[in-house]
């Protein structure tokens, strides 16, 4: 009895552990994550468009590259079974209209990989290439994230 | 019997609207300044034709055909065509005409416009602003589609309590009180209290839809849908600690300092505000930083 009662409570541990592990890799919280390293990326380039701080290209080339690698990744990870819970602002449109949402995908790759190959070393050079991914994240916000 | 032909004669005489003005002091129209006046104003983001994909963009914005319809808890509030059409928009309209449907509320015809037309902002703009707006709206193309009336409910419905409420809370004075030698917050006063008009939405209303002066600008329930129009003095949790170069840069870029994007309504408002002159947008964010900091629960 004791020994069974020790595998069916070993088997709930694992089995709560599972879900925890499948729940930290959720698409939803997968795309979160991506996005937070989005907006840590875009903080740099932002204070240096600002002028708050100084041209680095090399900063600016590592947060392009942050934006060219998680803009890669986004648009497979809203599968059909993600589209609610855990807080998620991901609009209906994305899955009502995902060619159109693709297209804003393609259209933040673009501007990331242009950034990314231009390697610009002046503030003037990076300055309309970080103008468009900039853009791409607005223009996708605009019609497929949800406000409250 | 007396008493109730009196009483009904008093109703009638507060109820009845505004004479508005008859005359205008001399000015030669800047359409230039007209059109930052525009931006400014939003005029756009009400009065431009809905189309298919969703907002206006780029020339559509300014075909001022109306149409868009903003659903209240008073009713529908239906924009009207305030192209220069010379029937089914304003191109008929006088000078005089346009300011007294700007700053008094009043139509050519002579009855109160529903405050859904933010004149009550409106009317703390200058006379030569208001002029220079229309002659930039003389200029846009004309768009034939004609006005719908509103569907309000009851009372809301009946046009002539608008004449009262207007005597009530039509006011050109200022809200808030700002240095008279400080030329930033006194420009970004006017654009924030006037053309502007951030406190329609910003700004609670009282029962009978005045803005409380007494919570300026301290957040209020969405006027055409669900959510909340954020708190957006200096009392904000949220943006409490946004500098006046954060503001004037979400202004402009529509990022905010922890690099999320501008949201809901406020999209196009933005991108309105994207078109000012960097020191107008500066203006509005030391005005937004001067005024008294309301908190969220107060």
């Amino acid at each position: 009895m004791r020994a069974t009662l020790r595998v069916v409570t070993l088997g709930c541990v694992l089995s709560i552990a599972g879900f925890a592990t499948a729940d930290d890799h959720s698409p939803i919280k997968q795309r979160q994550d991506l996005m937070q390293d989005t907006r840590k990326a875009a903080s740099p380039v932002g204070k240096m468009l600002r002028g708050d701080v100084e041209f680095d290209a090399d900063v600016f080339l590592e947060s392009m590259n942050v934006f060219l690698t998680v803009g890669t990744q986004y648009g497979d990870l809203f599968p059909d079974d993600s589209r609610f819970g855990e807080g998620t602002e991901a609009a209906p449109a994305i899955w009502s209209d995902r060619e159109g949402f693709n297209k804003k995908i393609d259209q933040w790759v673009t501007a990331a990989r242009a950034a990314v190959d231009a390697a610009p070393t002046t503030l003037d050079d990076a300055r309309p290439l970080a103008g468009q991914v900039l853009r791409s994240c607005k223009g996708c916000h605009d019609g497929y994230r949800i406000d409250d | 019997m007396i008493l109730v032909f009196v009483l009904l004669a008093a109703g009638w005489l507060l109820t009845s609207p505004g004479s508005g003005t008859d005359s205008l002091p001399s000015h030669t129209p800047d359409p230039e300044n007209g059109e930052a006046v525009f931006w400014a104003g939003g005029c756009a983001s009400c009065h431009a034709t809905p189309v298919a994909e969703g907002r206006p963009q780029g020339n559509d914005k300014l075909l001022l055909g109306g149409g868009l319809e903003l659903e209240t808890v008073y009713g529908v509030f239906r924009v009207p065509n305030i192209s220069p059409h010379p029937d089914a928009g304003i191109g008929a309209w006088s000078d005089v005409d346009f300011v007294n449907a700007m700053q008094h509320g009043i139509s050519p015809a002579g009855f109160s416009y529903y405050p859904s037309f933010p004149y009550t902002s409106y009317a703390r703009m200058t006379v030569q602003d208001v002029l220079d707006l229309k002659a930039y709206l003389d200029a846009l193309p004309a768009v034939a589609s004609p006005s719908v009336q509103h569907a309000l409910g009851f009372p809301w419905s009946v046009r002539r309590g608008v004449g009262l409420w207007q005597r009530l809370y039509l006011d050109t004075a200022p809200i808030i009180g700002v240095a008279e030698d400080n030329a930033a917050l006194q420009r970004g006063r006017a654009l924030v209290e006037g053309v502007g008009h951030c406190g329609e939405c910003h700004t609670p209303r009282n029962a009978l839809g005045a803005m409380n002066s007494d919570r300026w600008l301290a957040g209020a329930s969405n006027p055409d849908g669900p959510g909340r129009i954020p708190n957006i003095t200096p009392g904000a949790a949220d943006i409490a600690d946004w500098s006046e170069s954060d503001l004037a840069y979400y202004f402009e870029s529509g990022f905010t300092p922890d690099w999320d994007t501008v949201g809901g309504s406020m999209v196009a408002v933005q991108e309105n505000l994207a078109r000012l002159s960097d020191a107008d947008r500066r203006a509005i964010a030391a005005y937004l930083k001067a005024v008294p900091a309301i908190s969220e629960q107060e």
